[in-house]
């Protein structure tokens, strides 16, 4: 079970931030606008963390999966050429996540 | 997109295709989570009070380990980092009530972003309010659904937490629609295999260091017509 108290820590912590994350264009956005370098991040960034957080997911399903890689990377390429595709982000992400459960639990 | 100015597309029709997705995707986090050990009313106190998808699905194994309120404060900046930057483009079209533009800057998330930069600009601020609560409605709905249907089943089904990983995916095509730029690809992938070789408990954070340091130091694009938003 997880506990109720810590839990609500949590939420409020991710709430806080998020929110702060959200507002900090609106706070300094003049700022933000400005400076060369924020502007390179945000350019380049976000898709470098995306692309980051995917390889970690990718992996540490990987680890719990004896069937190997081979699962997470042809569910992934489904997910992806969907997306690119049709912009059909229910669809790219059922349809992706449907395949590797299936092969999962062949 | 069309931002074309006859062009006014209603609610309904903007807010359906979100629903489509937010409505499902909150019953997996909601079911996940109670199937994690979570009480339902928490999962629902999470989409009202957190509201970012990515971030929330990614909580549910971090609660299930007991990581630190400081690790999971960590990650969910990590990963809602981008949204830092969406705000920029629609600085000059916020609504000029307070309280409605308190709520719009808290649920600008990837989805809501999207819609309302399909807007034409200058109905966007007397719609930002209502867009976002009815997406919020969806994913709300969606996460009381899924915790209710997850307190009572008792399957356990191996891989379904791959949504998380699906999600990643799909907002890594979008960022990648939005500056067909690959240098950020290459430079994230050389990155975790630099963090992984260094520490491989530790090689998202290391990963997400060098990715950073890579791209402020990266020589500038040619200059082209650059456009401000995706």
């Amino acid at each position: 079970m997880i506990d109720a108290g810590y839990a609500i820590a949590a939420i409020l912590a991710m709430a806080a931030v998020t929110v702060a994350l959200r507002a900090l264009p609106f706070v300094a956005g003049r700022w933000l606008r400005r400076h060369a370098l924020v502007r390179k991040l945000g350019d380049a960034l976000p898709l470098s963390i995306m692309v980051l957080l995917l390889v970690h997911a990718v992996i540490g399903s990987a680890r719990d999966n004896p069937g190997g890689l081979w699962q997470e990377l042809l569910a992934v390429a489904i997910v992806a050429v969907l997306q690119w595709r049709t912009r059909q982000t229910l669809l790219s992400i059922a349809a992706g996540t449907a395949v590797y459960v299936l092969l999962r639990n062949a | 997109m069309s931002r074309s100015a006859h062009a006014r597309p209603s609610i309904a029709s903007l807010t359906a295709p979100v629903a489509m997705g937010y409505i499902p995707l909150g019953a997996v986090f909601g079911f996940l989570f109670v199937q994690a050990g979570g009480a339902a009313w928490l999962a629902i106190l999470s989409s009202l009070l957190v509201y970012a998808g990515a971030a929330q699905f990614m909580m549910i194994p971090m609660l299930a380990a007991g990581a630190s309120v400081g690790t999971i404060a960590l990650a969910t900046f990590v990963l809602n980092l981008r949204h830092a930057f969406y705000g920029l483009s629609l600085l000059n079209s916020m609504p000029a009530a307070r309280g409605q533009r308190w709520y719009a800057v808290f649920g600008l998330t990837d989805e809501t972003y999207s819609v309302l930069t399909a807007l034409p600009p200058d109905t966007v601020a007397g719609r930002m309010a209502l867009v976002t609560a009815l997406n919020q409605g969806w994913w709300v709905l969606g996460t009381a659904l899924g915790a209710l249907a997850g307190a009572q089943a008792q399957i356990t089904l191996a891989g379904l937490d791959f949504v998380l990983a699906a999600l990643f995916a799909v907002l890594a095509v979008e960022q990648w629609r939005a500056r067909a730029d690959t240098v950020p690809i290459w430079l994230a992938l050389a990155a975790y295999a630099v963090g992984y070789a260094i520490a491989p408990a530790q090689a998202l954070v290391l990963a997400i260091a060098l990715s950073l340091l890579a791209c402020a130091l990266r020589p500038d694009r040619p200059k082209r017509a650059r456009k401000e938003a995706p």
